[in-house]
């Protein structure tokens, strides 16, 4: 695969729109989606900021939102930003704004009315054309113009009566937005549907349960479980254009904790799925957690990567699940390639004819505790990871950790929770992980109790930009894991890092709390 | 497309009242609600997260020993403070509405039905009267071992409830004809009696909600302790630090059992006693030797890739950049207890527990 290097392409002050084929090509002049391109690796082209150089990077820019904005819920920015024309845009729940990407200025604040919902977070906007897409806590798809921030229409894509919520990043493929939902509090189903990005109408909606009466349905006691049996899909999605497929990860079964009455493998919870991106129809599935009872949501980026198996070029698609498990697929059939752990599991008892781990029942939850690695946080979560083609390394910020995992609804029919974990043990990690094998390249130990809860980012220059659990950003040599820069930003860094050049400047931004700092090479020498 | 077959229902919504003011929205004032909002605000979540909860002091112990070790970043005494705080200002209660909804971390609209505990109370005496023969004790339905005709459905699961505000929907479903136990017509519940009714079912919901009355650790006390003792002495290695007539005298009575067991799996987290807070966990101290050959130890202030820090036994900071030369050296005292984390078996943790617990 070839890469553009530094684009020095001298923008006049256009009309923010966007070309839909940036959508599919390694960013450089944009950062157009929440991953930066469909591949969902979260690498960017760029070199203008390399191994050799980054320790002379420096600040450019801050852009503190408003310390009101996020109300009563806090304000930690936990979305990646998308530029757009030199226009960046970013999310909190209930609020986008749009900065210039040059300077951090403010353009434009919306604020959505909220009618309630879950605010813990957002992860940002979609672009197509000249209008954004976001979802909100109180269930609603909005498009707004990216000019002026002015709302187009809203469309409600879930019911907040019924305890969803939606913090997802829309994904424009073609004529399609892709939107997910999030809730596990009460026991109803998963779906992901589709919108016509001009009316907002919907085109499809895929539950996350098998058609009754499909061998697939066989993995539910009954129908009544299935039907409420969660599988939320509040993840990132990601599209191979060839295939004219979508991925993404689908959550906890539901009952979450209190497994009885959903005996089985409760498909499609805790699934990497591919979806027809036209109709919604499932192509294939591979199930990272059967059988889930610890709260795993297999909603981890599936990550398109273009490599080679046993000298064959093969289409491939890498999750780096939050059960501890990294795997390997074919993703035009989702036949596994690699099952390997990443970071401490003690759950489970080898792997399944397809690659699947098995789960141990001893480590199920139990009433007078059971002790499980990894915990419910997991050793991975919604940070996005990234994979560089350059070093064929896959980059994620992982934990090892141990909590005690309780029942405490005993009834024959439990709902919602029925247990959880309590306490625990965690140290943390960045992973380098050969997609090949599975094994680890290297690692990089993080100082200090506590995951990172930030995302990472690879580039063509050699570094792979990641965060500590004591609020340092951080550039590491992406083939040695050396670390070569950081810069302390005194709050928790709350997303994960991106990167753009404008004029001949290449920008690394990343977010501390509720504020993005833009970091730039300011000097050629 | 299709329907999930518990959202066939046809809703008429009535005009929603409330009849009770909405919970108080926000944290109220108190000591500690300084500590709560600096930590518990600082990163993942806001400090609202918290408002509309309810545990016991045990309970929100363990709320907090779960978010240090998730990350969250306070010093003991400020992780005192909060559990303090928490527990004094936020005691168990059900179904009270936090900011933004019902749920656990405010999941619900914002015009959610707000339980009203002693209405519920009442509510379900007409329940017990009325309902509980085919929906079961919890709400949940009853399938197994009855006949057909008091199979009734998942209360906890139905939109006529999960839509309801006060009565509204569920009225209106009394209104066209339900069967009840004492054979009266159910459109005579109306009025407080249907409020009533409407309130106990919605309790029936946020019961079964992360915050409700279920989580609760039921009993941790399954072990073997002669084994425990066992290994206490044996396999442990426990008595190279510990001594059961010693430090360890009385540690049965100072923690109930869950906190016992969480205190040694992972004695970092804070853990409070059965009467109190108890002595914070020890520092990580931190050696450093500089170029020159000056020798610094104290408690770890900070470390990471670049930095390093320590606070010395007279008080005095120290801070140094990280290079090659800069010897740096962490003795974490509980570095056995992690280690152990990879070697117990639940058998062994079980049993340490039982045998914990008779130390009286």
């Amino acid at each position: 695969m070839k890469f553009a290097t530094l684009l020095l392409l001298a923008l006049a002050a256009t009309a923010q729109t966007l070309d839909p084929a940036k959508l599919s090509q390694p960013p450089t002049d944009s950062w157009p989606s929440y991953n930066g391109d469909y591949s969902g690796r979260r690498f960017s082209p760029l070199t203008q900021i390399n191994a050799a150089n980054v320790h002379r990077m420096s600040l450019a820019w801050v852009h503190r939102i408003n310390a009101q904005a996020g109300g009563q819920f806090g304000i930690a920015i936990k979305s990646s930003p998308v530029v757009v024309e030199g226009v960046m845009f970013f999310t909190i729940p209930d609020h986008v704004w749009a900065i210039d990407a040059r300077t951090g200025r403010e353009l434009w604040h919306f604020t959505w009315p909220s009618r309630g919902g879950i605010h813990i977070g957002n992860r940002g906007v979609a672009v197509a054309g000249k209008w954004l897409y976001f979802t909100t806590p109180d269930c609603n798809l909005v498009s707004l113009n990216m000019k002026d921030g002015k709302e187009r229409w809203h469309k409600k894509i879930c019911d907040p009566d019924l305890l969803y919520f939606s913090s997802a990043a829309p994904l424009v493929v073609g004529n399609h937005v892709i939107a997910g939902i999030s809730g596990d509090d009460l026991d109803v189903p998963g779906y992901i549907q589709s919108h016509d990005p001009e009316t907002g109408e919907q085109q499809w909606r895929w539950y996350t349960y098998p058609e009754p009466g499909s061998p697939e349905a066989k993995t539910w006691p009954t129908i009544e479980s299935m039907m409420h049996g969660g599988g939320m899909t509040w993840g990132s999605v990601t599209h191979d254009p060839e295939l004219g497929l979508i991925y993404f990860g689908t959550g906890n079964p539901q009952p979450v904790i209190a497994h009885k009455g959903r005996e089985g493998d409760n498909l499609y919870t805790e699934c990497i799925i591919a979806l027809d991106v036209k109709t919604g129809k499932i192509r294939w599935y591979f199930q990272s957690s059967p059988h889930d009872t610890h709260d795993w949501d297999a909603n981890q980026t599936p990550v398109l990567i273009d490599g080679t198996i046993n000298g064959q070029p093969r289409k491939l698609i890498a999750q780096a699940s939050r059960n501890g498990y990294f795997f390997v697929l074919d993703r035009a059939t989702g036949k596994n390639i690699v099952s390997k752990p990443f970071a401490k599991v003690n759950w489970s008892k080898g792997f399944d004819k397809r690659g699947q781990p098995i789960p141990d029942p001893a480590k199920f939850p139990q009433i007078d505790g059971a002790l499980v690695a990894p915990n419910q946080a997991g050793a991975a979560n919604w940070p996005p990871p990234s994979y560089s083609p350059a070093t064929g390394l896959f980059y994620v910020n992982a934990s090892n950790a141990y909590s005690v995992y309780y029942l405490f609804d005993t009834d024959d029919k439990p709902e919602g929770w029925g247990g959880n974990d309590r306490g625990g043990f965690s140290e943390s990690m960045l992973q380098a992980i050969d997609y090949k094998t599975g094994l680890i390249k290297w690692s990089h130990k993080w100082e200090g109790a506590g995951g990172p809860r930030n995302g990472v980012l690879s580039t063509a220059g050699n570094v792979v930009f990641a965060a500590d659990p004591q609020a340092n950003f951080i550039a590491l040599n992406a083939t040695t894991g050396q670390a070569l820069w950081r810069a302390n930003l005194q709050a928790s860094i709350s997303n994960a890092p991106i990167s753009y050049a404008l004029d001949g400047i290449q920008y690394v931004v990343v977010a501390a709390n509720d504020t993005l700092y833009g970091f730039a090479m300011n000097r050629s020498n | 497309m299709r329907t999930p077959v518990f959202l066939v229902f046809t809703l008429t919504l009535a005009a929603q009242q409330r009849p009770s003011a909405p919970a108080p929205r926000g944290l109220p004032d108190g000591p500690g609600k300084d500590a709560v909002v600096r930590v518990c605000g600082s990163s993942c979540h806001g400090p609202q997260i918290i408002s509309g909860k309810g545990y016991t002091p045990q309970g929100w112990t363990a709320v907090t020993n779960a978010m240090i070790a998730r990350g969250a970043k306070a010093t003991p005494e400020e992780t005192n403070d909060i559990v303090e705080y928490l527990a004094k200002n936020l005691p168990p209660r059900s179904g009270t509405a936090g900011a933004g909804g019902v749920g656990f971390i405010g999941a619900g609209p914002d015009d959610a039905h707000v339980v009203d505990v002693e209405a519920a109370g009442r509510g379900k005496a007409i329940y017990a009267a009325e309902c509980v023969s085919c929906h079961g004790p919890k709400g949940r339905g009853v399938s197994d071992g009855v006949p057909p005709a008091q199979r009734g459905a998942d209360i906890v699961r139905s939109l006529v409830v999960l839509k309801d505000r006060y009565g509204a929907t569920i009225g209106d479903f009394m209104k066209r004809g339900h069967p009840m136990q004492s054979g009266k017509p159910s459109a005579s519940i109306v009025g407080s009696e249907l409020q009533d009714l409407s309130h106990f079912l919605h309790q029936k919901v946020t019961d079964t909600l992360r915050n409700g009355p279920y989580s609760q650790v039921i009993n941790v006390l399954t072990g073997d302790a002669k084994a425990g003792e066992a290994y206490f002495h044996g396999a442990g290695g426990c008595v190279k630090c510990h001594d059961a007539k010693g430090d360890l005298a009385g540690v049965g009575s100072k923690y109930d059992p869950p906190t016992l067991q969480q205190k040694f799996l992972f004695p970092r987290a804070f853990g409070r006693g059965v009467l109190g807070p108890v002595k914070p966990p020890k520092p990580v101290l931190l050696t450093v030797t500089t170029q020159d050959g000056k020798t610094f130890k104290g408690t770890l202030v900070h470390l990471d890739d670049f930095n390093a820090s320590l606070r010395d036994s007279s008080g005095e900071y120290y801070s140094w950049r990280r290079t090659p030369a800069l010897k740096v050296t962490k003795e974490d005292p509980y570095a056995g207890h992690n280690a152990l984390l990879d070697q117990y078996t639940d058998k062994n943790m079980h049993d340490i527990v039982a045998y914990l617990e008779k130390l009286k």
